[in-house]
């Protein structure tokens, strides 16, 4: 392969199967058949059954949380013993004694 | 009339209800101590579950029931002008406070610590936040607090007494409640709490030390009174303010002091 235009052909093939062989690396074949792997769909499927059931748990957080803030309010709403106090000194036997807390 | 005691929040609870045995009495006296139960977890500063130990622990928490409380404790503070203060959780186990006081040991050896008070506290709806080095002792107003919901708990089924240890409410009839070593209160409603340095006191390196923490020094308060029993319209208002009239602070409500050499003096319309 001694003349000017062999040579030429063959730097004309040469980048010629640079650019294919480029091009088919790009396009990643093994991506799609990692892709059709089994236990990755096993993975998604898995994945997808716990966001379900994570948005259950959650839901049921929210409602308990909920019923929780209604009973705080309900207990807020229930007056302690807001009246004036009624008190005067007694002779009478105590019922209960008080003392120091 | 129905009687129930249990222990809780450091000292023996009482409930009386005037109601003929019955599901309704026993559940509503059920609720009582459950509810009085619930806010011991809530607010012990010696229990490592409780609510209040995770506040300190971490400096800042969300609960909507323990930002009620310590929202209600600053206002305290500050219609007292600091003499009631929630901070003063550091100053009160310096002063040798610093475990369940069945478990204090009454005498041994102490160092005089003074420590601040008057922490800054935060409460951003139901989130608490405590400035670095600021813990909270709510033992002066958990148990009051529990007093009062005890008492509401029980109201409807009757009238109704709730004595935890000397924070006391009552609701519903006229109660004769004895003040001890002292007069005989006829109580129709409102509550009555005792600040006093005659019972939880200790020693340490000779010197006697008690729980009511005076904010201004840091320390045991030092005072002529031994201890101060005020009646006011709920446990927690008594509370605060008996607290306050035990370290001087001149409140209107009726009231009776007892001096450390033994005189009694009834005040605030009371004779």
């Amino acid at each position: 392969m001694t003349s000017n235009p062999a040579r030429l052909y063959a730097a004309a093939l040469a980048v010629l199967l640079f650019f294919v062989l480029w091009a088919a690396l790009a396009a990643r074949p093994w991506a799609a058949a990692a892709s059709a792997d089994p236990r990755v769909a096993a993975l998604g499927r898995r994945e997808a059954a716990l966001r379900v059931e994570a948005a259950a748990v959650q839901a049921r957080l929210d409602r308990q949380w909920a019923a929780y803030r209604a009973e705080l309010r309900r207990r807020s709403a229930v007056p302690a013993t807001a009246v004036q106090p009624q008190v005067s000194i007694t002779a009478l036997p105590p019922v209960t004694t008080t003392r120091s807390s | 009339m129905r009687r129930r005691s249990f222990r809780a929040m450091g000292t023996e609870v009482e409930l009386l209800l005037a109601a003929a045995e019955g599901e309704a009495a026993t559940a509503a006296l059920d609720a009582a101590e459950r509810e009085v139960r619930r806010l011991e977890r809530l607010c012990s500063r010696f229990d490592p579950g409780s609510a209040l130990t995770e506040l300190n622990r971490t400096g800042s928490l969300v609960s909507a029931e323990l930002a009620a409380l310590v929202r209600t404790a600053l206002a305290a503070r500050e219609q007292t002008g600091g003499l009631f203060d929630p901070t003063v959780h550091d100053a009160v186990r310096a002063a040798g406070y610093d475990r369940s006081f069945e478990a204090v040991p009454p005498d041994g050896p102490g160092r005089r610590a003074a420590i601040p008070c008057g922490g800054e506290v935060t409460v951003d709806r139901d989130r608490v936040v405590l400035a670095p080095g600021v813990r909270l002792d709510l033992g002066g107003i958990a148990k009051g607090y529990a007093v009062d919901r005890a008492c509401a708990l029980l109201a409807p089924a009757g009238p109704c007494l709730v004595n935890a240890g000397g924070d006391l409410a009552v609701h519903g009839a006229s109660w004769p409640v004895g003040l001890e070593g002292g007069p005989t209160l006829a109580l129709a409603e409102g509550a009555v709490a005792t600040s006093g340095r005659d019972r939880r006191r200790w020693r340490r390196s000779g010197e006697e030390r008690h729980h009511l923490i005076d904010p201004r020094t840091g320390r045991p308060a030092d005072t002529v009174l031994l201890r101060v029993t005020v009646v006011a319209s709920t446990a927690v208002e008594a509370e605060v303010l008996a607290k306050a009239a035990f370290l001087g602070a001149p409140i209107d409500c009726p009231r009776v002091l007892v001096t450390a050499d033994g005189r009694t003096v009834l005040a605030g319309g009371l004779s």
